[in-house]
């Protein structure tokens, strides 16, 4: 073949291909029109059923039927929409009547599909609609690798109440990505019983490596009867750990507390000491300000600058501490004095927060 | 001579088969890309994760250098976004306008010590502001000193572990960056996340934010509608299958602080410090054998103001490119190292000699063709296939482009809107694509001279725009 040929070959073919494509566009516009024009009075007539639903004027069959009626990924988003409208036995009538349905069988079925749409898709109906038939396929679903369907299965720990999808979850949640790990903390704090007895027991395993991320969600339930396991670990060896008690002990306002954060405070990790200076900010306990004063002569910065904020909690006392530092010796001290004096009020909030 | 004119023929041939292979490959990637982004973006519950704690929380970095135009639009629109926790960073560059007064009068700034360590190094800053109405608010009023010295400053300062680059005449739209964040979600290592830029020439814009999209009526911005649409859903999407690009946009780049501060912050002396930023992430990354991901995701958009004369057209792409070839030489090290993994070995050498040199080739090419017909070297028909084949190419590039945004988001609902995107995209070729190889062939000579100078960009304001589109 020679390159004339060749060009001739690819110039028809690309010809074919513009052509192609422009049809491609404007039937998919068209494709699309006619379709949107099809469901949306098939959506709206559901969402009226649902609304005559909610206040007892329509049956349940009524609103399955017209569910039936839309392509599933919509009949989706329907449930997910009117779930957070619609709760309590009210819902759970409806989950129980959606099991018979062929179109939610076939939505169930594909927790099991090889792509991963199907199962979100599964995953996103279970968040709404699960029954305690379901939690096999939740599970399956928590341990899938894409972390959308991750994501999705968590959701449904609000709506089923199992102690085996907790335990899973909770099992999981220090393999996380951070933000995951925020989003699956937020799920499990509405399924308080059934994770502090687990994360009673997960404290006493002192070298499991996930330790430091089970303290930091712990941390965010600010529930009292972890906080004993909190001071038992303040003299763990690793200072991630420490550092994450420290964290969370700011939350619990107790004499241990202070104890255990008055020790931690001196610790040799620069980390810990900033949040142990912190958190005795929070507690704000009298006793605790001597140390909060030794801390605003630290090495580092960052735990002068906490223990400059943490002053600021203390009220009157802790305000003359700043005032003698800003003319004092230590010349840290004093900088760091000058500007947390020199903050606003608004600052001050911002910084806290 | 006949002989050296049929060699560099070939040579130009070959070229052109290796490039635009490359290209339909790239094309090729970027289907299943859409398919998964747009089944991502169409079924999360963005409520849902909203009212949840776990979004991260964000700093926006505004730099401004002579923005009075836009500043208070843009400011504003920053503060509306859909976010749950975040900040915002504006840095007055020393402007010579009078920026400052309107960010001053627009928020009841009031001067506040400064709070934070130098982490980089920045031109001096003479005061930091907060605002009185909006407790987000942080402005920085520093020398002038650039784009870069201004973001380092706003890294600076900024408080929250994820930190994205805004320009001041860019409109985010109100769910952009809770898009923005949606890899994060997803539990990946994300280094850094890029969103799509488009063009805001033309579309009705109220209270700062782009309230219709349209298509602009000139010929000018609306071409370039049609290339942001072929550089973003297509070029980007394609790359997130080929270990990520080598650029994300300095007008919509998230990206995490801990790396930015790795690699010592943005380098002032580039001229496109946002694709120096995005290389030289790859390379610590990847000599720290971090595992990272640097994606693009199309769904979050920013609208930006883009030249409606020639002028200013040619000085940003001369500029562009001048940025292209001084990275290119700058970081020549990773090109084919094996070091680097698929950057080094895919995405330099596409950058290199896909990219820069592209303008060199395509006028040899017209020199070569024009110099085989005067001797009879080449033969007519055959000339004018050739120029039919590669035209016809990038028209199909352009068109593909125009499928996947008519598959994918439908930003530009109107017909007419549709009928204007598919005449910009064949008549690109005609005039508009011999100019910008022009512009930036010259890229050529000016990079020894003019590093790091800045063509001035004349604003109209999205207000003013707006109004010219509605009229």
């Amino acid at each position: 073949m020679t390159s004339r040929q060749f060009l001739l070959i690819v110039a028809i073919a690309q010809g074919v291909l513009l052509v192609g494509l422009v049809i491609l566009i404007v039937l998919n516009r068209w494709v699309r029109v006619r379709r949107s024009a099809r469901i949306h009075p098939l959506r709206i007539e559901l969402d009226t059923l649902m609304q005559r639903w909610s206040l007892g004027q329509a049956s349940p069959d009524e609103v399955l039927r017209a569910m039936a009626r839309l392509p599933v990924p919509i009949a989706i988003d329907a449930l997910v929409t009117w779930s957070a409208r619609i709760g309590g036995d009210r819902w759970q009538e409806l989950s129980r009547g959606l099991e018979s349905q062929w179109w939610a069988r076939a939505v169930r079925a594909a927790s099991r599909s090889a792509r991963w749409w199907k199962r979100l898709d599964c995953a996103r109906f279970l968040s709404v609609a699960a029954t305690s038939h379901d939690v096999g396929r939740v599970l399956r679903l928590l341990r899938d690798h894409h972390p959308a369907v991750q994501i999705a299965a968590a959701t449904t720990l609000e709506r089923v109440g199992s102690s085996a999808l907790v335990t899973a979850a909770l099992e999981q949640l220090p393999f996380l990505g951070p933000t995951v790990q925020a989003y699956y903390a937020s799920v499990l704090k509405r399924a308080r019983p059934a994770v502090l007895r687990h994360l009673q027991q997960l404290f006493r395993r002192l070298d499991d490596p996930r330790l430091p991320r089970l303290i930091e969600f712990a941390g965010r339930l600010e529930e009292p009867v972890l906080r004993e396991g909190f001071t038992t670990l303040a003299t763990h060896p690793e200072a991630e750990v420490r550092s994450q008690v420290a964290r969370a002990l700011g939350k619990f306002p107790h004499p241990e507390s202070v104890a255990a954060l008055g020790y931690l405070v001196a610790d040799e990790a620069w980390p810990v000491r900033a949040q142990a200076t912190r958190s005795l900010g929070m507690i704000a306990d009298p006793k605790s300000l001597p140390a909060v004063r030794e801390a605003l002569r630290d090495p580092e910065w960052w735990v002068r600058l906490r223990a400059g904020l943490a002053l600021t909690r203390f009220g009157a006392p802790g305000r003359n501490v700043l005032l003698e530092a800003e003319v004092g010796g230590d010349p840290e001290a004093r900088d760091m004095a000058a500007l947390i004096l020199g903050l606003s009020p608004q600052a001050l909030a911002e910084y806290a927060a | 001579m006949s002989e050296l004119i049929r060699v560099t023929d070939v040579v130009i041939l070959a070229y052109f088969l290796a490039l635009n292979t490359f290209y339909a490959l790239l094309l090729v990637l970027s289907i299943p890309e859409i398919w998964e982004q747009t089944r991502l973006a169409e079924d999360e519950d963005f409520q849902r994760l909203m009212q949840s704690d776990a979004l991260p929380p964000i700093t926006i970095l505004v730099p401004a250098h002579n923005e009075s135009a836009t500043i208070e639009a843009s400011v504003t629109a920053i503060l509306t976004l859909e976010y749950r926790n975040f900040e915002v960073v504006v840095v007055n560059d020393g402007s010579k306008d009078d920026t400052l007064e309107r960010l001053r009068h627009a928020f009841d700034l009031y001067e506040v010590p400064r709070t934070y360590p130098e982490t980089l190094s920045t031109y001096p800053v003479h005061a930091v502001y907060r605002s009185r109405t909006r407790t987000r608010l942080l402005v920085i009023d520093k020398e002038n000193a650039g784009k870069a010295d201004s973001l380092n400053a706003a890294v600076n300062a900024s408080r929250f572990p994820l930190v994205i680059a805004v320009d001041a005449d860019t409109l985010i739209e109100p769910d952009a960056l809770l898009r923005l964040t949606r890899p994060f979600l997803l539990g990946r290592q994300i280094a850094a996340v890029g969103g799509t830029v488009r063009v805001a020439n033309g579309c009705t814009v109220k209270d700062g934010r782009v309230s219709d999209a349209r298509v602009p009526r000139r010929l000018l911005p609306g071409i370039q509608v049609v290339e942001y649409l072929r550089a973003f859903l297509f070029g980007r999407l394609g790359w997130n299958r080929l270990g990520g690009s080598l650029v994300i946009s300095g007008a919509f780049g998230l990206f995490r602080k801990e790396y930015l501060h790795a690699i010592g912050g943005y380098q002032t002396r580039s001229v496109v410090e946002d694709m120096d930023l995005v290389i030289r992430l790859h390379r610590h990354l990847q000599r720290q054998k971090i595992r990272y991901e640097i994606p693009f995701i199309p769904d979050p958009v920013a609208w930006t103001e883009v030249p409606e004369s020639g002028r200013i057209l040619a000085r940003q792409r001369e500029r562009w490119h001048r940025g292209l070839i001084a990275a290119m030489w700058q970081y020549k090290g990773m090109l084919f190292n094996p070091r680097y993994g698929r950057v080094g070995l895919i995405a330099m050498p596409f950058f290199t000699f896909g990219e820069m040199i592209a303008p060199l080739v395509e006028v040899a090419g017209y020199i070569v063709t024009a110099v085989g017909l005067a001797f009879g070297v080449v033969n007519t028909s055959f000339a004018l296939l050739f120029l039919l084949v590669a035209w016809g190419y990038g028209m199909l590039l352009s068109l593909w482009a125009v499928v996947l945004e008519e598959v994918s988001f439908r930003r530009y609902g109107r017909l007419g809107d549709l009928i204007r995107l598919l005449c910009y995209a064949t008549l690109e070729t005609f005039g508009y694509r011999q100019r910008t190889v022009w512009w930036r062939l010259k890229a050529f000579f000016t990079v020894f001279t003019l590093r790091q100078r800045w063509g001035e960009m004349t604003r109209k304001g999205f207000e003013d725009a707006g109004k010219q589109a509605a009229g």
